[in-house]
């Protein structure tokens, strides 16, 4: 199985306050933050196939381009899910986030989702019908591993288009 | 292992970072600190550690020109328990959900000023009884009051809010402005809390005890802050403010719960000592914690950023060590905790772990081997770099020192696990350059929309 990340360029590893406006970058394999959550995803046999990233106020700057762009990027790589977050409490990410899911989801085939913290309580209010956006604790809150097993979970779900879904997706999405 | 920990960790985190009385204590004494910082600057000041310094301010201001800024100080360190118990009221207001947060924290800073003795008797020399005046004193305001003022903060507020919520409150007929209404409303919950106080006031008196004060600092002041002045306080306070962070949970919000108000008594005692032209006795101030365990933020970063910027082979660590470096001279190393990532990844746990320990042990050991003066009571940003935080908390060269060494030792430490992690990512990038499929040339400059 074959997922994508987006990630800002804090998870991405590329700095973070200090390097708002990188453009958009596409790497194969799982970078930054990946690491946390390589071993989650090796437990439903998942493999990372590419990150796809960009600064926090290049995405504010350049909405619609990004959205396209990652879309058009995430159709091209084709993988099975594209998991944009862990965006812990990072506002203008939690935005780009789910922006993107919503949009890989509405204009691909392929299955998505976005994930962020309670704090993100607008983009949570307008986008968590067009997107399931996981549930997960605010940066250095408590159960940030709990978290990406319950992200796998949804992941697992999704694609073997498994019968508990619907009660799957009420558990860990808001 | 990792996973029972975590199971173990967890509950701790959430009971003590969500515990209202414990959050609204840590987070009153963070809104003092500002105030500690400026008083700290007035104090550093009057008794900066360069002696041609001194000097050319008595040429220019004066004999006596230090006692003016002592005034600022004052306020700062022998006020702490008053401010505390302002602020802690205030926050605990927050945390039991009352709109007039400010009307709780007012009840609470009457209530300390109740129960705290309002006449000051003085030995005269040859006379048969003592001279008394009226007044507080600052022995009462300051950190001997310190745990008494958490107390009677929480205390207060509770019975405050508990009038509130039992609606026993003066009702104003519509169209009376709100802030006349909200003073309304704060009347039978203020008199409540503070004839509670007067009543426990009263009984104290005819106690041996005398005040309240005395009690709350025999039975509970000295043997916590004691607990602090073991050598092993600082050590456990910065191996769990650490081991939580790999799990993603911020360390020092957890355990500070617990030990800054402890951190803070042994600091503000310092300043006291050294007011009285006494010897300052402990080792483990908030300076010391701020300056000599952690370089760079927690974990103590630093010597790793230096190395993945000046000695990383992949080009992630070159970017990221570079990209972090500025942020880590000023001890934060938020895009390292994600980006790197040292949050869930156990190889980076073990240095992680390891070199705030190690840090806090050398220190330790420099301070009690007379290598460095004791830290003084002064609190500077945390922010303050390396070389010159250690020199202004110490008031010498040779905590600079210090600090050198045990940046270097971070840099020991951290060394074979950043070879480690730096030759995996250097792997994953000469796989990608090695091109074995499509994958391998993602671009966005070619991309084809529909």
């Amino acid at each position: 199985m074959n997922i994508v990340l987006i990630f800002d360029q804090g998870l991405a590893g590329a700095g973070g306050k200090s390097n708002p406006n990188v453009g958009l970058t596409a790497v194969k394999g799982g970078i930054g933050s990946a690491l946390m959550m390589e071993s989650h995803l090796e437990k439903i046999g998942a493999k990372i196939a590419a990150t796809l990233y960009c600064g926090n106020e290049y995405f504010l700057n350049n909405q619609e381009e990004v959205i396209t762009k990652m879309t058009a990027m995430v159709k091209k790589v084709k993988p099975d899910f594209a998991v944009c977050g862990p965006c812990f409490n990072f506002p203008d990410y939690a935005k780009m986030a789910a922006m993107i899911s919503a949009s890989i989801l509405e204009k691909t085939d392929i299955k998505s989702c976005a994930m962020m913290s309670v704090e993100n309580g607008e983009t949570i209010e307008n986008y968590k019908d067009k997107t399931p956006i996981v549930k997960m604790p605010k940066k250095g809150g408590t159960g940030l591993n709990d978290s990406l097993a319950d992200l796998c979970a949804l992941i697992k779900g999704t694609v073997e288009s498994s019968s508990d879904l619907e009660d799957i997706k009420k558990r860990v999405c808001y | 292992m990792m996973q029972k920990l975590e199971k173990f960790l967890m509950p701790v985190a959430n009971a003590l970072s969500k515990n209202k009385v414990l959050s609204a204590i840590r987070d009153g004494f963070l809104i003092t600190v500002p105030i500690t910082i400026v008083g700290s600057i007035f104090l550093l000041i009057a008794n900066f550690p360069l002696e041609g310094f001194l000097n050319l301010m008595t040429s220019v201001f004066g004999e006596g020109w230090d006692a003016y800024l002592g005034r600022v100080s004052a306020i700062a360190f022998d006020c702490v328990a008053l401010l505390g118990v302002l602020s802690i009221g205030y926050c605990y207001a927050r945390e039991k959900g009352l709109e007039n947060r400010i009307g709780g924290a007012v009840v609470a800073l009457v209530c300390f000023l109740i129960i705290t003795p309002q006449r000051t008797f003085v030995e005269v020399e040859g006379a048969a009884e003592a001279a008394s005046f009226s007044g507080f004193q600052f022995t009462f305001l300051g950190t001997a009051g310190m745990f008494l003022a958490m107390i009677t903060a929480i205390l207060s507020v509770e019975i405050y809010a508990w009038a509130i919520r039992k609606k026993l409150v003066i009702k104003m007929p519509d169209g009376v402005p709100p802030a006349v209404m909200e003073s309304f409303a704060s009347l039978i919950p203020s008199a409540i809390a503070m004839t509670v106080f007067f009543v426990v006031g009263i009984i104290f008196d005819h106690t041996s005890f005398e005040y309240v004060h005395y009690f709350i600092y025999r039975v509970l002041q000295a043997p916590l802050v004691g607990l602090g002045r073991l050598s092993g306080f600082e050590v456990i306070y910065q191996f769990l403010s650490t081991l939580f962070w790999f799990f993603g949970i911020n360390g020092p919000a957890v355990t500070n719960t617990i030990f800054s108000p402890i951190h803070k008594v042994l600091t503000v005692e310092n300043y006291e000592a050294a007011q009285a032209g006494l010897e300052m006795t402990n080792i483990f101030t908030a300076g010391f914690s701020d300056f000599f365990c952690n370089f760079g933020g927690g974990g103590s970063t630093l010597g790793l950023v230096i190395m993945m910027a000046f000695l990383g082979k992949s080009n992630r660590m070159k970017t990221l060590g570079k990209l972090s470096l500025p942020a880590g001279i000023f001890g934060i190393n938020e895009p390292l905790i994600f980006g790197l990532p040292i949050v869930l990844n156990p190889l980076m746990a073990i240095p992680f772990i390891l070199a705030p320990v190690a840090n806090t042990i050398i220190g330790y050991l420099a301070t009690v081997t007379g290598i460095m003066p004791i830290t003084l009571g002064v609190q500077l940003p945390w922010t303050c770099p390396i070389f010159f935080s250690g020199f202004l908390v110490t008031g010498s060269v040779m905590g600079s020192v210090v600090q050198l060494v045990q940046l270097a030792v971070d840099i020991l430490i951290y060394y074979p696990f950043f070879k480690l992690l730096d030759k995996r990512y250097l792997d994953d990038e000469s796989k990608t350059s090695s091109k074995t499929d499509e994958l391998d040339e993602l671009s966005f400059d070619d991309l084809e929309f529909d």
